[in-house]
């Protein structure tokens, strides 16, 4: 059995069918999608020490199964550009969460790989006649507004990567559009292509959700990631 | 490839019984006897009809329309290869059981009273005594099946399509008949047209590679309201759009779900999208209206699709070349810059008010002489790779002679051509084009779009010649 059977095996043995936002991340990382990077820190010097390793700029979160609703309470700091920029952020982010929720057990803290750029959309879903589909498009969160998105039967072909962007309505965001990075057509069939072979071999898989994908100078990066099983 | 007995039995049956016939006339058990002795296409034409042995079953007549009729299909001697099923619908099991015996190829259940009304139960028992029997059954709840190329006419339905090249399957029995009479009107033949009914047995997918296979047909037409297993149809479409051109009107465009999905793709996925994206995977044409469905069916049965993008248009009314110019931009379609040769060829033979570009203007008072000309220049241009004459009625030029004018063009390329004759006041011309092969229609806008589909079509298919990993990402077009 590989890995991501593996973690398919536990979720379903939990009585779960919805993955952690860890064990999303995990599945797609072991289907060769590129995510940003993240690491853990136990205290300041090692958060130091991990942003420095990841480069900044980064985000600061706080670990907590007690914490339920970070950004509430103040335990998600974005946009940190340097050593002592995380030093104040740390510092803060301690002192409201402790404020937010006394006694909170801080696990640890993540800190993440900020990426900027246009934010597209890849995600999967079951139809009741057709089966497993995949859809590409104008991504964040204004894809329910926009719906800018196209959709494939899997298994795809180079083809219909091809065609599914030239179906995005907004796709000249995605060609350099005011010097923001433009979007590879290698990078985006490579994504496409591994989440097709993806659920073509685990049909077990509902639905998922990678949105934000970014793209960025250096190619294409999912920053969240959600997956449903049947 | 094999072809299903079951399937072929269907549109070329040597022998047909008739369960249900009946000699009161007006019945509907009456009127199928009498469509299948006569076909009747238009008010007047009626001809002869199905040539094959023909079995009506009554409980109690000796003889319906002068042929032996049957107590029951297992006393009928000979083999039986189409059943078509008229009796009420508390018959129709027992019926259908009777054919298995027999050993009936395929039944057409023409009774409704079934899934449609909530029954579902027997509808699940039909499919069971097909799998069990080796038969396939069409219906239940349909009008029946015609195959003009044989003169069958298999419904209840008087006016029968005249012989042509296009498969029409309909999953709605009435819009059959204002198909029919639509294209017996304009010129539009067909060599097979079904109405599938509720598709217990067979659907549409079944009958996709019967038609590929068929040498008479050239293009697919279908009508579906639903498609229950739409993965198969996919499956089946995919294999034959390469050789084989598919064009659907899939009506109810209605959302399922959405409020309840949990994620952002199921969120905004709808049924609607998921047809969009298998057609469009598959190489199926979309038509979005019921005439669209026609003017492209009739356009993939006739025309080569051509080798590149370039269109070139011409009318003898300033009026069309502005709403067609309109059209082309809306639906993407691209309009040939005309070469300084191809400029000065038109020249010669045009006033000089015509309006140098494309599309072509050649002025109202143009004679039939001024059409042939500029169309034979621009289907000659190399930079032109199909053409729309587009021809306003009522001034000087005679619509008999325009007709003629663009047929002898049409045969002096495989370029496309996809006319207009604007209203529908010349009908006979309009019909004569149509039945030459050149796809005539009463608006500008829709030979836009009747050309526009053979466009992408063009595209589709030298995309499905070429080996997609060695090709090069162009950009999109």
């Amino acid at each position: 059995m590989d890995e991501i059977n593996k973690i398919f095996e536990e979720v379903k043995g939990q009585g779960r069918n919805v993955l952690t936002y860890e064990e999303s991340r995990k599945v797609m990382e072991l289907a060769g999608v590129p995510l940003n990077k993240i690491e853990v820190g136990k205290n300041l010097d090692e958060c130091i020490a991990k942003a420095n390793e990841i480069g900044y700029p980064v985000v600061l979160k706080v670990i907590s199964e007690d914490i339920i609703h970070k950004t509430e309470a103040g335990g998600v700091k974005v946009g940190i550009k340097s050593d002592s920029e995380l030093k104040k952020a740390y510092e803060e982010m301690m002192e409201s969460v402790t404020t937010y929720h006394p006694g909170a057990k801080i696990d640890g803290f993540s800190i993440e790989e900020m990426v900027s750029g246009v934010e597209v959309l890849v995600g999967q879903t079951t139809d009741p006649q057709f089966g497993k589909m995949i859809a590409f498009g104008i991504g964040g969160i204004f894809v329910e507004v926009y719906k800018d998105v196209s959709f494939r039967l899997i298994p795809i072909s180079e083809n219909d990567v091809e065609e599914m962007y030239c179906e995005i309505k907004g796709r000249k965001m995605l060609e350099g559009f005011r010097g923001m990075p433009a979007l590879k057509m290698n990078d985006l069939k490579s994504l496409l292509l591994n989440i097709s072979k993806l659920v073509e071999n685990h049909p077990e898989i509902k639905e998922m959700d990678l949105n934000p994908v970014m793209v960025t100078k250096e190619g294409l990066k999912a920053i969240d990631a959600r997956i449903i099983l049947e | 490839m094999s072809t299903d007995p079951g399937i072929k039995a269907l549109f070329e049956p040597n022998s047909v019984a008739i369960i249900g016939a009946t000699p009161t006339p007006d019945k509907i058990g009456n009127r199928i006897m009498d469509n299948i002795v006569h076909y009747l296409v238009g008010e007047t034409d009626k001809s002869k009809g199905f040539q094959g042995k023909i079995f009506p079953v009554h409980p109690k007549a000796e003889e319906i329309m002068g042929l032996k009729a049957y107590k029951s299909i297992l006393d009928v001697p000979d083999e039986v290869d189409q059943a078509i099923i008229v009796v009420p619908p508390q018959f129709v099991i027992s019926v259908l059981h009777e054919c298995g015996k027999k050993g009936v190829k395929a039944a057409v259940i023409i009774t409704a009273g079934f899934g449609e009304t909530g029954k579902k139960d027997a509808e699940q028992e039909i499919v069971k005594i097909a799998q069990s029997y080796n038969m396939r059954i069409v219906g239940p709840n349909c009008l029946g099946i015609y195959n003009p190329h044989i003169q069958f006419n298999g419904t209840f339905a008087d006016e029968a399509p005249q012989k042509g090249t296009l498969a029409f399957i309909s999953q709605s029995g009435a819009l059959c008949i204002s198909a029919i009479l639509h294209s017996n009107k304009v010129g539009i033949g067909y060599s097979h047209f079904i109405s599938i009914g509720n598709k217990a047995d067979v659907d549409d997918a079944d009958l996709l590679e019967y038609f590929a296979d068929d040498y008479k047909t050239k293009c697919i037409g279908l009508y579906v309201e639903s498609m229950p297993d739409g993965r198969k149809f996919f499956e089946e479409a995919k294999k034959i759009t390469w050789r084989q051109p598919i064009v659907v009107l899939k009506s109810g465009r209605t959302s399922y779900g959405a409020a309840a999905a949990s994620s952002h793709t199921g969120s905004i996925s709808t049924q609607d999208a998921s047809y969009e994206a298998a057609f469009k995977q598959a190489g199926v044409y979309r038509a979005k209206e019921w005439f669209e469905l026609f003017d492209v069916a009739q356009a993939f049965s006739t025309q080569l699709p051509p080798d590149g993008e370039k269109i070139a248009i011409l009318s003898n009314a300033g009026g069309i070349i502005v709403i067609s110019a309109d059209k082309a931009a809306d639906v993407g379609l691209k309009l040939a810059t005309l070469s300084e040769e191809t400029i000065a060829k038109i020249n010669e033979v045009c006033p000089p008010t015509w309006s140098k570009q494309n599309p072509v203007d050649i002025i109202g008072d143009a004679d039939h002489v001024r059409f042939r000309k500029v169309l034979q220049i621009l289907v000659d241009a190399p930079e032109v790779d199909g053409v729309c004459p587009l021809f306003n009625p009522g001034s000087r030029a005679v619509p008999d002679k325009v007709a003629d004018a663009i047929y002898q063009v049409s045969t002096t390329t495989k370029k496309p051509i996809v006319c207009a004759f604007v209203g529908m006041d010349h009908l006979e011309a309009f019909k004569w084009l149509n039945y030459k092969g050149i796809p005539t229609l009463p608006s500008a806008e829709r030979a836009v779009i009747a050309m526009k589909a053979l466009v992408d079509r063009g595209k589709f298919l030298r995309r499905e010649n070429v080996d997609s990993l060695t090709k090069k990402y162009e950009g999109c077009k």
